[in-house]
């Protein structure tokens, strides 16, 4: 009878122990199911802030003071942005922290501001802010040449970076 | 009594072997759902608008080949008709494939080298009928452990439609 009742609550036991076990097992894998979704879904809200952010850039790219035409979307015009390029009189008129073009169809080592020679980049705007978050993206930067008497559009692939202003905590 | 209990034991024995299957089988199905999440294919997404800036961006750039006379260079939108025409770069006296395939190779190679998240690009210019695609051009750089970013663009020459299209790997 003493047998009996020993193998009994054995069984139990190792019922049990297999119960926390199997239990334990699909816990993980929920777990780790869930990590992925969660992962999936940051992946996704990131990328959407990253779009929206890029759509944003095309607001100030548009801007009759920027752009080359009303036509072209994302056009930048050379001459306008040699123009405004270290002019403090638009100041108060961005509203970001800063406003970068950088051309990068070629490569280049270091930066040299414009209008000096061989120049790779525009500052056209920048509030000196720190606390800023920096968005960019691809534009053309396009002016008007002349050679033998004949005047065409020269454009060429640049960069625009804008600095987002970030809240004071 | 004897005979009883190992008769009793030989078949908890048996159970208990089922048991252990069955528990070595559901393991089994765990690590195949893991395998299979870990190895999943990167998703390929489409319309990224950044990957279309870009591409936008370059079909506009001016290139150095002019077909006709200089300097009446083509931007690279008209540069993939010129080249799927056949035509030649008068200015260069090369073909204007030649001259496309180059330049891009070293444009995208610059370009893609001021975003730091890119490990991998392809660009594919291809020909597309009622009968699929047929592959013109392809410039195709690096490895991609990452997920996919694409855009694309359609120009219409000679009454045949010609796609350009640009992935890019991001890590």
């Amino acid at each position: 009878m003493v047998i009996f009742k020993n193998r009994g609550q054995m069984k139990i036991q190792q019922m049990a122990f297999m119960l926390v076990g199997v239990f334990f097992f699909f816990m993980l894998v929920g777990l780790f199911l869930i990590r992925v979704q969660l992962g999936t879904i940051t992946e996704t809200v990131e990328r959407l802030e990253q779009e929206s952010a890029i759509e944003s850039l095309e607001v100030i790219a548009s801007m009759p003071e920027l752009n080359c035409d009303s036509v072209t979307s994302l056009c930048l015009d050379r001459d306008k942005l040699g123009i405004l390029s270290g002019d403090t009189i638009y100041s108060d008129f961005w509203p970001v922290a800063s406003i970068k073009v950088y051309l990068v169809s070629s490569e280049f080592e270091t930066e040299i501001l414009c209008p000096e020679v061989n120049c790779n980049y525009y500052e056209i705007f920048d509030n000196g802010q720190t606390n800023k978050k920096e968005v960019s993206t691809f534009v053309s930067v396009c002016e008007t040449a002349t050679e033998s008497g004949y005047v065409y559009d020269n454009c060429e692939v640049g960069k625009l970076v804008v600095g987002v202003n970030m809240q004071e905590e | 009594m004897v005979k009883k209990i190992f008769g009793k034991g030989g078949k908890e024995g048996q159970q208990e072997i089922v048991g252990f299957v069955l528990i070595v089988v559901l393991v089994m199905v765990g690590l195949m759902v893991f395998l299979i999440i870990s190895i999943q294919q990167p998703t390929v997404e489409k319309n990224s608008v950044a990957v279309e800036n870009l591409l936008n961006s370059i079909m506009m750039q001016t290139s150095g080949c002019a077909p006709s006379f200089v300097p009446n260079y083509d931007d690279y939108e008209n540069l993939f008709s010129s080249c799927y025409r056949g035509k030649m770069c008068s200015n260069l006296n090369e073909p204007s494939c030649d001259y496309l395939e180059r330049t891009l190779i070293d444009l995208l190679e610059t370009l893609v080298k001021t975003e730091a998240t890119v490990s991998a690009y392809q660009l594919d210019f291809v020909k597309k009928d009622d009968e699929g695609e047929v592959g013109i051009m392809r410039i195709l750089e690096g490895n991609c452990p990452g997920v996919i970013t694409s855009a694309q663009k359609t120009l219409i020459s000679n009454s045949d439609n010609l796609v350009i299209r640009l992935s890019l790997c991001k890590n």
